[in-house]
Protein backbone atom coordinates (compact mmCIF):
# COMPACT_ATOMS: atom_id res chain seq x y z
CA UNK A 1 0.00 0.00 0.00
CA UNK A 2 2.84 2.40 0.86
CA UNK A 3 4.24 1.95 -2.62
CA UNK A 4 0.96 2.82 -4.29
CA UNK A 5 0.59 5.88 -2.06
CA UNK A 6 4.04 7.09 -3.05
CA UNK A 7 3.23 6.40 -6.69
CA UNK A 8 0.00 8.46 -6.59
CA UNK A 9 1.91 11.30 -4.90
CA UNK A 10 4.54 11.04 -7.63
CA UNK A 11 1.79 11.25 -10.25
CA UNK A 12 0.90 14.67 -8.90
CA UNK A 13 4.54 15.77 -8.82
CA UNK A 14 4.88 14.79 -12.47
CA UNK A 15 2.04 17.18 -13.34
CA UNK A 16 3.90 20.06 -11.68
CA UNK A 17 7.21 19.02 -13.27
CA UNK A 18 5.66 18.93 -16.72
CA UNK A 19 4.08 22.37 -16.26
CA UNK A 20 7.36 23.87 -15.02
CA UNK A 21 9.31 22.46 -17.98
CA UNK A 22 6.70 23.70 -20.45
CA UNK A 23 6.63 27.09 -18.73
CA UNK A 24 10.40 27.37 -19.09
CA UNK A 25 10.19 26.42 -22.76
CA UNK A 26 7.45 29.01 -23.30
CA UNK A 27 9.65 31.73 -21.77
CA UNK A 28 12.14 31.16 -24.61
CA UNK A 29 9.55 30.69 -27.38
CA UNK A 30 5.77 30.86 -26.94
CA UNK A 31 3.04 29.20 -24.88
CA UNK A 32 1.63 27.55 -28.00
CA UNK A 33 5.10 26.42 -29.05
CA UNK A 34 5.64 24.75 -25.67
CA UNK A 35 2.28 23.02 -26.03
CA UNK A 36 3.30 21.70 -29.45
CA UNK A 37 6.56 20.24 -28.12
CA UNK A 38 4.79 18.80 -25.08
CA UNK A 39 2.36 16.91 -27.31
CA UNK A 40 4.94 15.81 -29.89
CA UNK A 41 7.43 14.48 -27.30
CA UNK A 42 4.63 12.85 -25.29
CA UNK A 43 3.34 11.23 -28.48
CA UNK A 44 6.78 9.76 -29.21
CA UNK A 45 7.01 8.27 -25.70
CA UNK A 46 3.48 6.84 -25.85
CA UNK A 47 4.03 5.40 -29.34
CA UNK A 48 7.10 3.58 -28.06
CA UNK A 49 5.20 2.26 -25.03
CA UNK A 50 2.24 1.17 -27.19
CA UNK A 51 4.53 -0.67 -29.59
CA UNK A 52 6.17 -2.54 -26.70
CA UNK A 53 2.80 -3.22 -25.07
CA UNK A 54 1.66 -4.61 -28.40
CA UNK A 55 -0.84 -2.65 -30.40
CA UNK A 56 -1.33 0.86 -31.75
CA UNK A 57 -5.01 0.44 -32.63
CA UNK A 58 -6.92 -1.44 -29.91
CA UNK A 59 -10.37 -2.92 -30.38
CA UNK A 60 -13.25 -0.54 -29.78
CA UNK A 61 -11.53 2.44 -31.37
CA UNK A 62 -14.21 2.62 -34.04
CA UNK A 63 -16.98 2.58 -31.42
CA UNK A 64 -15.67 5.62 -29.50
CA UNK A 65 -18.03 8.63 -29.64
CA UNK A 66 -16.87 11.62 -31.74
CA UNK A 67 -16.10 13.76 -28.72
CA UNK A 68 -13.61 11.16 -27.48
CA UNK A 69 -11.33 12.49 -30.24
CA UNK A 70 -11.29 16.17 -29.26
CA UNK A 71 -9.60 15.81 -25.85
CA UNK A 72 -6.24 16.44 -27.53
CA UNK A 73 -7.40 19.75 -29.01
CA UNK A 74 -8.56 20.91 -25.56
CA UNK A 75 -5.23 19.70 -24.17
CA UNK A 76 -3.34 22.03 -26.50
CA UNK A 77 -5.13 25.02 -24.97
CA UNK A 78 -4.73 23.60 -21.45
CA UNK A 79 -0.95 23.16 -21.74
CA UNK A 80 -0.51 26.54 -23.46
CA UNK A 81 -2.56 28.18 -20.70
CA UNK A 82 -0.41 26.60 -17.99
CA UNK A 83 2.78 27.72 -19.75
CA UNK A 84 1.45 31.27 -20.00
CA UNK A 85 0.52 31.33 -16.31
CA UNK A 86 3.66 29.78 -14.73
CA UNK A 87 5.97 32.81 -15.16
CA UNK A 88 3.16 35.18 -14.12
CA UNK A 89 1.70 33.45 -11.05
CA UNK A 90 4.36 30.94 -10.02
CA UNK A 91 3.89 27.19 -9.88
CA UNK A 92 1.82 27.01 -6.69
CA UNK A 93 -0.81 29.63 -7.55
CA UNK A 94 -0.99 28.39 -11.15
CA UNK A 95 -1.68 24.87 -9.91
CA UNK A 96 -4.12 26.04 -7.25
CA UNK A 97 -6.19 28.20 -9.60
CA UNK A 98 -6.25 25.54 -12.32
CA UNK A 99 -7.56 23.02 -9.78
CA UNK A 100 -10.12 25.61 -8.61
CA UNK A 101 -11.39 26.06 -12.18
CA UNK A 102 -11.48 22.31 -12.71
CA UNK A 103 -13.44 21.67 -9.52
CA UNK A 104 -15.96 24.49 -10.06
CA UNK A 105 -16.69 23.39 -13.63
CA UNK A 106 -16.86 19.76 -12.50
CA UNK A 107 -19.48 20.56 -9.87
CA UNK A 108 -21.56 22.52 -12.42
CA UNK A 109 -21.32 19.66 -14.90
CA UNK A 110 -22.39 17.16 -12.21
CA UNK A 111 -25.41 19.31 -11.34
CA UNK A 112 -26.43 19.44 -14.99
CA UNK A 113 -26.00 15.72 -15.51
CA UNK A 114 -27.39 13.97 -12.46
CA UNK A 115 -28.15 16.54 -9.81
CA UNK A 116 -24.96 15.88 -7.89
CA UNK A 117 -24.31 13.75 -4.80
CA UNK A 118 -23.78 14.93 -1.20
CA UNK A 119 -24.96 18.40 -2.19
CA UNK A 120 -24.17 20.03 1.18
CA UNK A 121 -20.57 18.77 1.18
CA UNK A 122 -20.06 19.88 -2.42
CA UNK A 123 -21.57 23.32 -1.68
CA UNK A 124 -19.18 23.75 1.25
CA UNK A 125 -16.31 22.80 -1.05
CA UNK A 126 -17.40 25.35 -3.66
CA UNK A 127 -17.67 28.06 -0.98
CA UNK A 128 -14.13 27.31 0.25
CA UNK A 129 -12.73 27.38 -3.28
CA UNK A 130 -14.45 30.69 -4.09
CA UNK A 131 -13.10 32.14 -0.83
CA UNK A 132 -9.62 30.98 -1.79
CA UNK A 133 -9.87 32.54 -5.25
CA UNK A 134 -11.11 35.82 -3.74
CA UNK A 135 -8.26 35.74 -1.21
CA UNK A 136 -5.69 35.34 -3.99
CA UNK A 137 -6.71 38.82 -5.19
CA UNK A 138 -6.03 40.46 -1.81
CA UNK A 139 -3.05 42.78 -1.51
CA UNK A 140 -0.17 40.94 0.09
CA UNK A 141 2.76 42.28 2.02
CA UNK A 142 4.57 39.66 4.09
CA UNK A 143 6.21 36.52 2.84
CA UNK A 144 5.59 33.36 4.78
CA UNK A 145 9.21 32.36 5.19
CA UNK B 1 13.95 38.16 -2.85
CA UNK B 2 10.60 39.53 -3.93
CA UNK B 3 7.22 38.41 -2.72
CA UNK B 4 4.88 37.26 -5.46
CA UNK B 5 3.03 40.19 -7.01
CA UNK B 6 -0.74 40.27 -6.69
CA UNK B 7 -2.31 38.26 -9.54
CA UNK B 8 -4.22 40.31 -12.10
CA UNK B 9 -7.89 39.67 -12.69
CA UNK B 10 -7.16 38.55 -16.26
CA UNK B 11 -4.62 36.00 -15.00
CA UNK B 12 -7.06 34.59 -12.45
CA UNK B 13 -9.83 34.44 -15.05
CA UNK B 14 -7.49 32.73 -17.51
CA UNK B 15 -6.44 30.18 -14.89
CA UNK B 16 -10.03 29.37 -13.89
CA UNK B 17 -11.12 29.05 -17.53
CA UNK B 18 -8.12 26.86 -18.36
CA UNK B 19 -8.84 24.67 -15.35
CA UNK B 20 -12.48 24.46 -16.43
CA UNK B 21 -11.31 23.20 -19.80
CA UNK B 22 -9.63 20.29 -18.01
CA UNK B 23 -13.01 18.96 -16.87
CA UNK B 24 -14.13 18.66 -20.49
CA UNK B 25 -10.78 17.30 -21.62
CA UNK B 26 -10.95 14.53 -19.01
CA UNK B 27 -14.54 13.80 -20.06
CA UNK B 28 -13.40 13.30 -23.66
CA UNK B 29 -10.30 11.32 -22.73
CA UNK B 30 -12.15 9.02 -20.34
CA UNK B 31 -14.75 8.33 -23.03
CA UNK B 32 -11.89 7.17 -25.24
CA UNK B 33 -10.32 5.19 -22.38
CA UNK B 34 -13.67 3.49 -21.71
CA UNK B 35 -14.05 2.50 -25.39
CA UNK B 36 -10.40 1.39 -25.75
CA UNK B 37 -7.58 1.55 -23.17
CA UNK B 38 -6.12 4.38 -21.03
CA UNK B 39 -2.87 4.10 -23.01
CA UNK B 40 -4.60 4.50 -26.36
CA UNK B 41 -6.70 7.38 -25.00
CA UNK B 42 -3.54 9.28 -24.08
CA UNK B 43 -1.88 8.31 -27.36
CA UNK B 44 -4.85 9.63 -29.37
CA UNK B 45 -5.00 12.83 -27.31
CA UNK B 46 -1.29 13.48 -27.87
CA UNK B 47 -1.59 12.69 -31.60
CA UNK B 48 -4.58 14.97 -32.12
CA UNK B 49 -2.95 17.62 -29.92
CA UNK B 50 0.27 17.55 -31.95
CA UNK B 51 -1.66 18.08 -35.20
CA UNK B 52 -3.85 20.84 -33.75
CA UNK B 53 -0.89 22.69 -32.18
CA UNK B 54 1.13 22.41 -35.41
CA UNK B 55 -1.80 23.75 -37.44
CA UNK B 56 -2.27 26.66 -35.01
CA UNK B 57 1.46 27.49 -35.11
CA UNK B 58 1.42 27.36 -38.92
CA UNK B 59 -1.63 29.64 -39.06
CA UNK B 60 0.06 32.17 -36.76
CA UNK B 61 3.26 31.94 -38.78
CA UNK B 62 1.36 32.62 -42.01
CA UNK B 63 -0.55 35.54 -40.52
CA UNK B 64 2.52 37.19 -39.02
CA UNK B 65 4.79 36.50 -41.94
CA UNK B 66 8.06 34.65 -41.71
CA UNK B 67 10.05 37.63 -40.48
CA UNK B 68 8.47 38.01 -37.06
CA UNK B 69 7.92 34.30 -36.63
CA UNK B 70 10.45 33.51 -33.91
CA UNK B 71 10.47 35.65 -30.80
CA UNK B 72 13.85 34.26 -29.84
CA UNK B 73 14.77 34.90 -26.25
CA UNK B 74 18.23 36.13 -25.28
CA UNK B 75 19.21 32.76 -23.85
CA UNK B 76 19.55 29.38 -25.48
CA UNK B 77 16.85 26.92 -24.59
CA UNK B 78 18.34 23.85 -22.88
CA UNK B 79 17.31 20.49 -24.30
CA UNK B 80 15.71 19.36 -21.03
CA UNK B 81 13.10 22.10 -21.40
CA UNK B 82 11.60 20.01 -24.22
CA UNK B 83 10.92 17.07 -21.89
CA UNK B 84 7.60 18.26 -20.43
CA UNK B 85 5.85 15.76 -22.67
CA UNK B 86 7.79 12.84 -21.15
CA UNK B 87 6.59 13.79 -17.70
CA UNK B 88 3.05 14.22 -19.04
CA UNK B 89 3.07 10.80 -20.68
CA UNK B 90 4.38 9.18 -17.46
CA UNK B 91 1.58 10.84 -15.49
CA UNK B 92 -1.03 9.00 -17.55
CA UNK B 93 0.58 5.63 -16.88
CA UNK B 94 1.08 6.26 -13.16
CA UNK B 95 -2.44 7.54 -12.51
CA UNK B 96 -4.21 4.89 -14.57
CA UNK B 97 -2.32 2.30 -12.50
CA UNK B 98 -3.07 3.85 -9.09
CA UNK B 99 -6.73 4.59 -9.97
CA UNK B 100 -7.18 0.84 -10.45
CA UNK B 101 -5.38 -0.03 -7.20
CA UNK B 102 -6.75 -0.01 -3.65
CA UNK B 103 -6.46 3.78 -3.70
CA UNK B 104 -9.17 4.05 -6.36
CA UNK B 105 -9.82 7.35 -8.08
CA UNK B 106 -10.47 9.28 -4.86
CA UNK B 107 -7.11 8.38 -3.35
CA UNK B 108 -5.32 8.98 -6.63
CA UNK B 109 -6.85 12.45 -6.96
CA UNK B 110 -6.21 13.47 -3.34
CA UNK B 111 -2.62 12.23 -3.22
CA UNK B 112 -1.94 13.64 -6.67
CA UNK B 113 -3.15 17.02 -5.52
CA UNK B 114 -0.80 16.88 -2.53
CA UNK B 115 2.14 15.90 -4.74
CA UNK B 116 1.36 18.72 -7.16
CA UNK B 117 1.27 21.40 -4.49
CA UNK B 118 4.32 20.24 -2.52
CA UNK B 119 6.55 20.19 -5.59
CA UNK B 120 5.09 23.49 -6.87
CA UNK B 121 5.98 25.22 -3.58
CA UNK B 122 9.50 23.77 -3.74
CA UNK B 123 9.84 24.98 -7.36
CA UNK B 124 8.63 28.48 -6.44
CA UNK B 125 10.95 28.78 -3.44
CA UNK B 126 14.00 27.54 -5.33
CA UNK B 127 13.30 29.20 -8.68
CA UNK B 128 13.62 25.83 -10.40
CA UNK B 129 14.38 25.61 -14.12
CA UNK B 130 14.99 29.28 -14.66
CA UNK B 131 11.49 30.37 -13.67
CA UNK B 132 11.69 33.33 -11.27
CA UNK B 133 12.23 32.43 -7.61
CA UNK B 134 9.44 33.61 -5.32
CA UNK B 135 8.41 33.13 -1.72
CA UNK B 136 4.72 32.44 -1.21
CA UNK B 137 2.99 35.16 0.82
CA UNK B 138 0.75 34.36 3.78
CA UNK B 139 -2.22 35.53 1.71
CA UNK B 140 -1.20 33.20 -1.08
CA UNK B 141 -0.80 30.25 1.29
CA UNK B 142 -4.22 31.03 2.78
CA UNK B 143 -5.77 31.12 -0.69
CA UNK B 144 -4.09 27.82 -1.63
CA UNK B 145 -5.18 26.22 1.63
CA UNK B 146 -8.81 27.21 1.11
CA UNK B 147 -8.80 25.99 -2.51
CA UNK B 148 -7.24 22.66 -1.50
CA UNK B 149 -9.62 22.15 1.44
CA UNK B 150 -12.59 22.88 -0.83
CA UNK B 151 -11.23 20.52 -3.46
CA UNK B 152 -10.75 17.76 -0.88
CA UNK B 153 -14.39 18.15 0.23
CA UNK B 154 -15.64 17.88 -3.35
CA UNK B 155 -13.46 14.83 -4.10
CA UNK B 156 -14.78 13.23 -0.90
CA UNK B 157 -18.41 14.12 -1.71
CA UNK B 158 -18.15 12.56 -5.15
CA UNK B 159 -16.40 9.45 -3.93
CA UNK B 160 -14.23 9.53 -7.01
CA UNK B 161 -17.05 9.58 -9.56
Amino acid sequence: MGGVIALAFTGGMLVTLSRQLNGRLAMDSSALGSSFWNHLVGLAVLLAVALVAGGLWPQGTGDAPWFAWIGGALGVVFVAGGSWLIPRLGAAMTGGLLVAGQMLSGVVLDLLRDGGRNAALQAAGVALILAGVALSRRRQRKTAA
Amino acid sequence: MNAAPRPRLTEIAAALATGGLLTFMLLCNSAMAAATTPLFSSLAAHGVGTVVAAAALAAIWLMRGARAARPNGPRRTPLWAYLGGVSGALTVMVTSYTANSALALTGTLALGLAGQVVLALIFDMTGAMGVKRRLPTLTELGALGAILAGTALIILARGGA
